[in-house]
């Protein structure tokens, strides 16, 4: 048996004038188990205001070489009762620009099935050339508390664990180049 | 989303591996969805879920002296750093699992003794200088590494080191200061520094793995942008950066054979212990059997919670759908 | 300041670092070793954040007397060390450990919130950084308790165990420390009484909520924080080992 827990794709905004953008993915049971969980790892460090979760099973995905062959169909939806009208959050990614992220959040749209929510997205957000899409039903996706109290509880802490920070050891890169200076300094300690 | 997984018995074989070259010498990510010879797949899979079992395993030498760091600042620190190995740990079974392997059957293969880890970790930590050394010298030849997978073709696991890279400067740094403060400290840190350096130089160096000639893997590595350099090439310049820093710490070096080339510009070093190396990797060092011990042990012992917390989704699902 | 109130703050701020040095210690005994990957690094967060309340606590404290937050910590023996003895049983399974962070985290976030408004405005600045960690603590650990007290029998049980073991451990939290009565009056810190009304209305409504029975017997609940369990002295022999090795030594 898989003791390992589902696994939850990450959606992490780092302040509010970027996008959600996917991180990477935790094992959790639940999911307010995974968004605590997806806090404790993806919010260590700064920065982050909101995050958001989605069970990975419910992340349907294409890449713009899939698209390009024409595999348009999402697998098992039907399995998934998602045959109904529905909003989907339509994510994309456009670079093949080294980074820690994958697919950026772009908007919203309205669908009978995953991929009449792809061509709507394909359709809508034009504005860069897609390398990737997840289109994800927006009912599936469970996000932080938007409080200022929860976004202080959650987020503000890490700003201060400036020790995790490796500016915090500035200094020793210059205390090294002292020793370079002349060779004896040694001698001295 | 049929993933294709291409073999050379496929009749496209030949022409959809050449567009798949094509794509990487362009520099493209190569992601989850898209075409990919089963070679490619499998060799991915053995590198991230090895380096994540790394990750994993290496939290063991150093978690073990968090109760004994000296100051509040270095618990601190050392706990933050451990801590950031297991989101390492975490970030590159994430990077697997986009490839159709499950976390459990990595964890399967690792603590039934069948996956290997990065050799290092099977030295014992003897004393709190230990801590210092392994985060300069340790981290730093992981960070040669993951510097040069940053730039891997697979989407996922460049990500992943990216990431891991961000974090990981501040494990080498912490390290540094650490064993650069001791160099200068009291006679009694000097010699647990000298000490920590002299036991841990050698098995940093091996860290890279055998010499290019002896590492049949390495060549279609390179070729599909999984590896962008030769392991003595991250070596040499591992070498580089450290050799003379520790040397201008006051502190010397266990290697009577180590001397600057003006030609070259490199530190030669002496001959590395390939037999100590092998005898390592094939579970006769000093730490094997402890270390995985300790990982079945956290994860026997932990298979009551997460089975609790799993009973615990499913009556909150039943529930949902009851109301 | 008057002496007294003085030396009753310093004694006050001693304790609170002391029960979060001791409990970050027990925490991280977990580290490497968690039931999962993910609740390795979640329980890592609480230590760190502990320690920093810690440093903090001893800071205020510094600020005072000028004593040296690591001197404190690492120079100090059992007879000295002013924690309260939940904090040093060992760490047991993950209920143990997560049962007791949950009657400490929700002492701790209504201590805070009660002693915002300090009069003492150091204090009153210290507590504003520590209630956003807590917060989120309390949200962690409530939602372990929750599901481990309704998960499977197996977990109940622990848990439960946990409790009847805990409980009266847990009330020492709110017994006043020679002097209290002084900082409480000149408004420097809460009134503990009200709090522990308070721990004990949301305590046992959460506990009840999540499956489980508060024990009929509390058992031993000690009271003076100069008392500790057998387990002290090794916690600080091994937690002091390494800064007690080389008595020369000035910095770490
Ligand atoms: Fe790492
Ligand atoms: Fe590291
Ligand atoms: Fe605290």
């Amino acid at each position: 048996m898989d003791t390992q827990w589902p696994r939850w794709e990450v959606f992490k905004q780092d302040t509010p004038s970027k996008p959600h953008q996917a991180v990477g993915s935790v094992h959790a049971a639940d999911p307010q188990h995974a968004l605590l969980t997806a806090r404790n790892i993806f919010a260590r460090r700064p920065q982050a205001v909101s995050m958001w979760v989605a069970r990975a099973d419910d992340i349907f995905s294409w890449t713009k070489e899939e698209i390009a062959e024409g595999q348009l169909k999402a697998e098992s939806h039907e399995a998934r009762g998602l045959q109904h009208p529905a909003k989907y959050l339509a994510f994309r990614k456009t670079s093949h620009k080294r980074s820690m992220t994958f697919v950026d959040y772009v908007g919203e749209v309205e669908a009978t099935t995953p991929e009449e929510a792809l061509r709507k997205a394909q359709a809508t957000f034009t504005d860069a050339e897609a390398l990737a899409w997840w289109l994800v039903p927006a009912a599936r996706v469970f996000k932080s508390d938007p409080s200022p109290q929860t976004i202080e509880s959650w987020f503000a802490p890490a700003k201060d664990k400036t020790y995790k920070q490796q500016q915090y050891y500035a200094t020793i890169g210059a205390h090294v180049s002292k020793h370079k200076v002349g060779r004896g300094v040694e001698d001295e300690a | 989303m049929p993933v294709k997984y291409g073999v050379p018995s496929d009749p496209d074989y030949t022409e959809r591996l050449a567009e798949f070259e094509a794509r990487i010498k362009r520099g493209e990510k190569i992601e989850p969805g898209d075409w990919m010879p089963e070679e490619y797949r499998r060799q991915l899979i053995r590198m991230i879920s090895q380096h994540a079992h790394s990750e994993v395993v290496g939290m063991l030498p150093e978690g073990a002296w968090i109760t004994r760091a000296p100051t509040l600042k270095r618990k601190m620190i050392l706990v933050a750093k451990v801590q950031d190995e297991a989101g390492h740990g975490q970030y590159l079974y994430h990077a697997a699992e986009t490839l159709g392997v499950s976390r459990e059957a990595m964890l399967d293969a690792l603590l039934s003794g069948k996956a290997k880890y990065s050799s290092i970790f099977n030295y014992p930590t003897l004393t709190w200088a230990d801590i210092g050394t392994i985060g300069w010298l340790v981290d730093g030849a992981a960070i040669k590494n993951q510097t040069m997978l940053a730039a891997c073709s697979y989407g996922p696991y460049s990500r992943a080191m990216v990431r891991i890279c961000a974090e990981e400067t501040f494990h080498h740094k912490q390290g540094k200061e650490m064993v650069l403060l001791y160099a200068k400290g009291t006679p009694k840190q000097r010699q647990m520094a000298q000490d920590a350096i002299n036991r841990w130089w050698w098995p940093a160096l091996m860290m890279m793995g055998p010499h290019d000639k002896d590492s049949p893997n390495t060549e279609v590595l390179v070729r599909w942008g999984i590896k962008t350099k030769t392991n003595d090439q991250v070596r040499q310049e591992f070498i580089n950066e450290h050799a003379p820093e520790i040397l201008e710490a006051g502190l010397t070096l266990p290697d009577p054979d180590l001397r600057y080339d003006e030609q070259t510009g490199n530190w030669l070093h002496g001959p590395i212990n390939w037999d100590e190396f092998w005898q390592v990797v094939g579970g006769n060092g000093p730490m094997n059997k402890e270390r995985l011990e300790a990982r079945r042990r956290a994860h026997a012992e932990g298979a009551w919670v997460r089975e609790a917390l799993e009973a615990y989704a499913a009556k909150q699902q039943k529930t949902a759908v009851a109301v | 300041m008057r002496p007294e109130v003085r030396e009753a703050l310093i004694a006050k701020l001693t304790a609170l670092a002391d029960d979060e040095v001791i409990l970050a210690h027990r925490n991280s005994e977990w580290t490497g070793h968690g039931p999962i990957l993910e609740e390795d690094i979640a329980l890592a967060n609480i230590v760190q954040d502990e320690l920093g309340h810690a440093t903090l606590w001893y800071g205020l404290r510094q600020a005072l007397d000028g004593s040296d937050p690591d001197r404190l910590a690492f120079f100090r023996d059992a007879y000295e060390y002013r924690n309260c003895e939940l904090v040093e049983l060992p760490k047991g399974d993950w209920a143990f450990t997560m049962l007791r962070q949950f009657l400490f985290d929700l002492y701790e976030t209504l201590w805070l919130e009660a002693a915002q408004h300090s009069t003492y405005q150091p204090l009153a600045e210290a507590v504003q950084k520590i209630m956003r960690e807590e917060r989120f603590h309390l949200q962690h650990t409530y939602a372990w308790v929750e599901r481990l007290g309704l998960g499977t029998e197996e977990s109940n049980r622990r848990l439960q165990q946990a409790l009847d073991m805990q409980w009266g451990y847990a009330q020492q939290l709110f017994v006043p420390i020679p002097g209290e009565e002084l900082l409480v009056a000149e408004g420097i810190v809460p009134d503990l009484a009200p709090i522990k009304a308070r721990w004990l209305e949301l305590a046992t409504r959460h506990l009840q909520n999540s499956g489980l029975k508060l024990p009929i017997n509390p058992g031993y609940q000690p009271t003076s924080r100069a008392g500790h369990t057998e387990h002290l002295w090794s916690i600080l022999a091994e937690m002091q080992s390494t800064a007690r090795w080389d008595a020369e030594a000035k910095v770490w």
